[in-house]
């Protein structure tokens, strides 16, 4: 892909997010609860992870400050894919009215327009914070700052996971017409990265390492970040996330050639 | 009683009508369920002695009471009572000889029904699976009273979604806004829905013994536990009733001026 075609994806993407954004501030009452909503979840679980590791003394070999960086690392790869993703919830309607019909008509990536279609401009206004108290626990545990590039380089790992995951979840979507559940069930999944992998036991723990990769995710970041992570578990993340990528464009696929646009 | 009756068969088979996102509806607790589960295995691996006043047996099995307590407690047709008024299609109920309330709360129990039937079936694969000690309550009356408490669990959550469900009088684009922040919010952290309230510090639980959220989930697992006994088990019942009489109030008054206020939009 030549430059002069990413700028006009990125043109598209700061059109659609704009008009996006303009529905949601359009209903500021709407925008503020679930703004309220959001914020008093991510108090609340900090809150716990906090009292809970506190009271045990450690979270598998983990202290307070550590768990909470787990979490915030997990909250950092969930929200930013949430801001970039959130058109996929609802992409089941595109499909039963038979309007991704006129997507794919349109003179870009129909893959693109579903998946990156309605930025949320709620998820944009928690990021800043978010990344600022990352930053903030993040510089509690004294990083090297070697440890902090293989970190930033895993975290962009666990963003193509979960941009893989969505476009698994829409192409599911397509053939049984089930996308709200499944996009569920994916958060669910991911939710158990919010603890350091290493509370599951074999053979969870290992389905979650290598089949369903929510640990390269989520946990394989912030184990870098603390220095636990060596060369061949950063390689093999790399390498687990671009077969998940390369699978999930496969799906997507061989989901389109089964549409049968029957809705419309 | 036997319209209610007809209105909990159709509903019943209604459940069936998307059966795959039922059984994904399920997938999904039993997912949440296995977080839990791992979360406190692991904090009471390498601990003989007692945390947040649980030892193992207790806390893994506050864990699995969860998947019968969410099931029959949490599992609530009636948060679709928000799309109606939003729609404008209460109306059509209003006109019919059926007590609007009754009717939701008959739909609500064949949906609790059917999430029981599952959640045994659940209860079953995990126990074989992850094989965890139980604790077994055989004392009969705390059974008769952990019986009693779901009971006013059940009716407290029925009446806070129906609290929730009239902001669409007013405003029909907040239905789900307001369900966000009470049911998936509150609920699932202050009723003891993701941990047992106990670890948060004494302060803080007792506010929150005066809110009628930990007697959603939390406290009828204290009773089944044997973890409240006595004038605490007395004060606790006493607390969710007085809770019901007042949302029962509450709900009445702003549901009474949302007709008011209504004004059917869409239809």
């Amino acid at each position: 892909m030549d430059v002069r075609r990413l700028f006009y994806y990125f043109k598209i993407w700061l059109f659609m997010s704009k008009n996006s954004f303009l529905m949601v501030l359009n209903q500021k009452s709407v925008l503020l609860i679930f703004l309220i909503g959001k914020v008093l979840r991510f108090l609340f679980f900090i809150a716990f992870l906090f009292f809970l590791v506190s009271g045990a003394e450690n979270l598998a070999g983990y202290n307070s400050t550590q768990s909470i960086f787990f979490f915030l690392s997990f909250m950092i790869i969930d929200t930013t894919s949430q801001f970039f993703f959130r058109e996929v919830y609802r992409f089941r309607t595109y499909v039963v009215t038979g309007d991704f019909d006129l997507i794919l008509a349109k003179p870009m990536s129909a893959l693109f327009r579903v998946l990156m279609g309605g930025a949320d401009v709620i998820d944009l206004i928690t990021l800043p914070p978010l990344y600022a108290a990352t930053s903030y626990v993040g510089n509690l545990l004294s990083p090297t700052p070697f440890q902090v590039f293989i970190y930033l380089l895993l975290l962009l790992t666990g963003l193509l996971i979960t941009t893989a995951f969505h476009i698994i979840v829409i192409s599911f979507g397509i053939i049984t017409l089930e996308v709200d559940h499944s996009i569920m069930i994916y958060r669910d999944i991911t939710a158990m990265g919010r603890f350091p992998i290493d509370i599951y036991k074999e053979p969870l723990k290992g389905i979650l390492t290598y089949f369903i990769p929510v640990a390269i995710m989520m946990t394989f970041p912030a184990k870098a970040f603390m220095g636990l992570v060596n060369f061949q578990g950063l390689l093999s993340a790399i390498v687990i996330g671009g077969v998940f990528m390369f699978v999930a464009l496969r799906f997507w696929n061989f989901a389109l050639k089964k549409y049968t646009s029957a809705s419309s | 009683m036997n319209k209610y009756l007809q209105v909990f068969k159709i509903s019943f088979q209604q459940e069936f009508a998307y059966p795959l996102s039922f059984v994904m509806w399920r997938v999904r607790n039993v997912l949440q369920i296995f977080v839990v589960f791992f979360l406190w295995d692991t904090v009471f691996s390498f601990r003989e002695s007692v945390l947040f006043g649980y030892d193992r047996d207790r806390i893994l099995t506050y864990v699995f009471g969860l998947i019968f307590i969410k099931a029959f407690v949490l599992s609530a047709r009636a948060q679709d009572v928000a799309g109606e008024i939003a729609r404008g299609e209460i109306i059509n109920y209003l006109l019919k000889p059926v007590n609007y309330f009754k009717y939701w709360l008959t739909r609500d129990i064949s949906s609790k029904t059917l999430n029981l039937i599952f959640a045994v079936g659940e209860f079953i694969l995990l126990y074989l699976i992850l094989k965890p000690p139980f604790y077994f309550q055989t004392n009969p009356v705390q059974i008769t009273l952990f019986l009693i408490s779901i009971g006013l669990a059940i009716l407290t959550y029925f009446l806070l979604l129906f609290i929730v469900n009239a902001i669409p009088f007013w405003a029909p684009e907040m239905g789900w806004g307001g369900h966000f922040l009470v049911t998936v919010i509150l609920v699932e952290f202050l009723s003891g829905s993701l941990f047992p309230l106990d670890i948060l510090p004494v302060n803080i639980q007792n506010v929150l013994s005066f809110t009628p959220f930990p007697y959603i989930i939390f406290f009828p697992l204290q009773v089944y536990l044997g973890k409240v006994t006595g004038i605490l088990l007395f004060k606790g019942i006493v607390v969710a009733i007085f809770w019901i009489i007042v949302l029962w109030f509450f709900m009445n008054w702003v549901w009474s001026k949302g007709f008011k206020a209504y004004q059917a939009y869409g239809r």
